[in-house]
């Protein structure tokens, strides 16, 4: 019933077959020596339930509703794309983030569990217009968690991107608490010398908030009603597991294919995060 | 001097920030961004800010109201190239629906709208209607139309698969046939045939299959004919008079001409080198997959609005191109791509029973090889290859080997196709590559083989075989035939070699309307992209109409 690729829901109805209709076939032994077609085609009730299979994947119906409505009459369907031919001295390529992760590791439960989030989900989540007016909620059962965990997705404590990761981490930390009551949050990641020596102490400071330097591990649940383990090995080279209600990853960005192809095109290097 | 112009990709931070400096130092800037408003407003990642620092951005707004910045939102750049110092663009600026200077955010809209999709500004997390804010931190409002499901999108022709699917739900088949005819004039045929790339992209898949799509147009083909229904395929009431020459009966050409007689062009002829219709789905599909009278049944409907098909009729020996050039306002071409490729082994050319897969599938359709005795050997691991070798299965050869150099894995050909040649009884054999070609009496005897193993991957990401020394064999074979890949005859170009031709032997186009570089001349299908399926030609020939029609249109 979970729709894998972003864990995102899809409701199973009884008149909808979840199998998708094999093509009827004449046997083996009547295609030999002669060239009849093997397909016999779907029988009508085949096809009608295979057609109810689709999603109809949403958008606008063209059911103008909207525009019946619009007082303003801003709304206008006729309104063209526009094709411009336009001439630059210089372009100036900067770096798309939106769904340009690279898939988190699988280990860490993303799209298995409903709550574990990216980073850019839950930097919607605390956006006070994102989808819950910016209160953290778990999307498995609508809860608020009293324990997040956010989590470093791949990163070596030399990553050039790790200081930058580990920023939004901590802000989104302070976001959180400030904006949902009595929540904690456990930060777990790799940390550069250099990067405790600038911020630990300022860090350490935040309300609310534990550091942790460890490497995530894996993150994972027994039974359904359980809370999320979150397992990592610490300095010390321990395996040390934590439980949570809510598991956030830091992802590592990557450049947007579009933008690699527009560098490639254009013979620059492409941005980088 | 002229003010610099300046364009900045991206609607984030960045993007902005880059936009504003530039606009400060008084330069003309653009600033593209992808989705339908500027997302600027974020988590810092530069530095740890308060809460409430946080979404908040002044830059935003500056840039929003900045006299030197040009926001393109819900843009895309699809062509950039330097030139003359400059860097030309074009930029599609996608219809918001929604003019926001008259909206006055009072959200009436949201009320009514039926539709409730994912929000993908908010990551999937929540819903929005397909009326809605997409940032809405700008406000500015948008309506989701113009992205065509991913379906939709990866159909070479752009069917309305929806639409389609969707009235076959409802039981109201012959609608769904009419929608699919309205990009589509073969469907029964393309229905049949298809590798459906639509189903490829599918997002049932992400839940458990995709939707059987490609079947369900041939369902409703099938239902047109089980009710004995002829249907009239309509013209424009407006007619035009200018001559237009088409070679090629084929997908791409077929396609071009039912287009342009739909447009209202009244003298179309369609010169056909074979005495049969279809092109390559007559003389290269196996009739078991594509039953000819089916085939023929399309392509009379098409030649109901007025077209005229001349059979056994080749350019370059009938009729000379420069010929039809003359006596034509436009011509189009769509000879497909009907020469096999060679072997270069030693004993190709020297025995008789060596036949190209074309040849062998063409002379098999037509009716001149009716039958085979012995064992035949297919070389390669395309389309054609297991057609070829199914075709020799049922044309009662013996025993069928298909030989191919690489592993299943890496086989082009659709898995479903191979599955199906193994079960009738083809046998497969991998990592092995012909070296040379025997001979007794003037006849093939058999074919030498070595083995291959894999090594590292090649520019086409399939690991490359290499030979293993030492592991020659022989096959017996009475009839061989190399099917390994197919490439354009450009023969009937004769002298007019003005033509500016890829290095695969196609014609370099127009990406746009399928315009050769000779003026009036426009080509589609096959012969421009190399082998390819079918619904791609068949989209080659809607391009090279439309081509046609701006043409002589704007004369």
């Amino acid at each position: 019933m979970v729709y894998e690729k972003q864990g995102r829901y899809i409701i199973p109805f009884d008149d909808v077959p979840a199998d998708r209709a094999p093509m009827p076939e004449i046997s083996v032994d009547e295609r030999r020596n002669n060239f009849v077609e093997i397909e016999t085609g779907f029988p009508e009730e085949t096809a009608i339930r295979e057609a109810k299979r689709c999603l109809s994947c949403r958008r606008c119906l063209g059911c103008a509703l909207c525009w019946a409505e619009c007082k303003p009459e801003a709304i206008d369907f006729s309104l063209p794309d526009e094709t411009l031919e336009l001439a630059f001295d210089e372009v100036v390529l900067t770096c798309g983030q939106d769904n340009a992760f690279c898939d988190p590791d699988p280990e860490l439960g993303f799209g298995r569990y409903a709550d574990v989030l990216t980073d850019l989900q839950f930097e919607r989540m605390l956006s006070p217009t994102g989808p819950t007016d910016g209160l953290a909620l778990s999307p498995l059962d609508g809860r608020i968690p009293a324990h997040v965990a956010i989590v470093q997705d791949g990163r070596s404590a030399e990553d050039p991107g790790l200081p930058a990761s580990l920023i939004l981490g901590v802000n989104m930390a302070q976001l959180c608490s400030a904006q949902t009551r009595d929540v904690k949050v456990t930060l777990i990641s790799p940390l550069s010398d250099e990067f405790k020596a600038r911020y630990e102490s300022q860090i350490r400071q935040i309300t609310g908030l534990t550091l942790i330097e460890g490497t995530p591990l894996s993150v994972g649940r027994e039974n359904d009603s359980d809370p999320l383990n979150v397992a990592y090995t610490s300095r010390s080279d321990e395996k040390v597991t934590i439980a949570a209600d809510l598991v956030v990853i830091l992802t590592r960005p990557d450049t947007a294919a579009y933008l690699r192809d527009l560098a490639r095109q254009l013979d620059t290097a492409p941005p980088a995060f | 001097m002229e003010t610099k112009e300046v364009l900045v990709v991206g609607g984030g931070p960045e993007g902005v920030r880059a936009a504003l400096e530039k606009a400060q130092a008084g330069v003309r800037v653009t600033l593209v961004e992808r989705f339908p408003a500027l997302g600027a407003a974020r988590i810092p990642r530069d530095r740890i800010v308060a809460p409430d620092a946080c979404f908040v951005n002044p830059e935003l707004e500056e840039a929003r109201v900045h006299p030197n910045i040009r926001i393109l939102a819900y843009s895309e750049i699809q062509k950039v190239r330097r030139e003359n110092g400059k860097i030309q663009t074009r930029i599609l600026k996608r219809s918001l629906r929604v003019d926001n200077d008259k909206c006055t955010d009072c959200k009436a809209c949201i009320q009514v709208c039926p539709v409730n999709m994912l929000d993908d500004f908010d990551e999937g997390l929540g819903f929005r209607t397909a009326v809605d804010y997409f940032n809405p931190q700008t406000a500015e409002f948008n309506i989701f139309k113009e992205d065509m499901p991913v379906c939709q999108q990866a159909c070479p022709v752009h069917l309305d698969i929806r639409g389609y699917v969707g009235r076959i739900a409802d039981g109201r088949h012959l609608e769904s046939l009419a929608l699919i005819r309205e990009r589509l004039p073969i469907p029964g045929s393309i229905g049949r045939i298809c590798p459906h790339p639509c189903e490829s992209a599918c997002n049932r898949q992400y839940l458990d299959a995709p939707i059987s799509i490609c079947f369900l147009k041939r369902f409703v083909a099938d239902v047109e004919i089980a009710r004995e229904i002829t249907p009239a395929y309509k013209t424009a009431s407006q007619k035009f008079p200018e001559k237009i020459a088409i070679i090629g009966a084929g997908p791409a050409g077929l396609t071009c001409a039912h287009d342009l007689a739909r447009l209202g062009y009244e003298n179309i002829t369609i010169y056909e080198s074979l005495p049969v219709p279809g092109g390559y789905l007559w003389v290269g599909i196996p009739e078991y997959r594509l039953p000819k009278k089916l085939l023929q049944r399309e392509v009379d409907l098409i030649c109901e609005m007025g077209i005229e098909i001349r059979y056994n009729t080749r350019i370059g020996e009938d009729i000379s191109f420069e010929e039809l050039q003359k006596s034509n306002d436009a011509v189009f071409i769509g000879a497909g791509c009907h020469r096999g490729l060679k072997l270069r082994i030693p004993g190709e050319d020297d025995f008789e029973g060596v036949v190209d897969c074309v040849t062998f599938l063409r002379e098999q359709a037509l009716g001149t090889r009716k039958s085979g005795t012995g064992k035949l050997i297919v070389i390669g691991g395309g389309n054609a290859a297991i057609d070829s070798a199914r075709v020799g299965w049922r044309m009662g050869f013996d025993e069928v080997y298909l030989v191919y150099r690489r592993t299943r894995r890496e086989m082009p050909a659709n898995s479903w196709e191979v599955d199906a040649a193994e079960h009738e009884g083809v046998v497969l054999q991998y990592l092995a590559a012909p070296v040379e070609i025997l001979g007794k009496n003037g006849a093939v005897s058999g074919v030498k083989c070595i083995q291959m193993k894999l090594g590292k991957p090649d520019a086409s990401g399939r690991r490359r075989p290499i030979p293993v020394k030492g592991s020659e064999y022989v096959i017996d074979a009475q009839t061989v035939v190399p099917a390994i890949s197919q490439t354009a005859n450009l023969e009937f170009l004769g002298k007019s070699t003005e033509f500016r031709l890829t290095r695969w032997n196609t014609f370099e186009v127009d990406p746009d309307t399928g315009a050769t570089n000779i003026e009036g001349v426009f080509a589609g299908g096959d012969v421009v992209s190399g082998p390819d399926i079918a619904i791609r030609a068949v989209a080659g020939g809607k391009r090279g109409a439309a081509g046609i029609h701006t043409y002589l249109r704007s004369r």
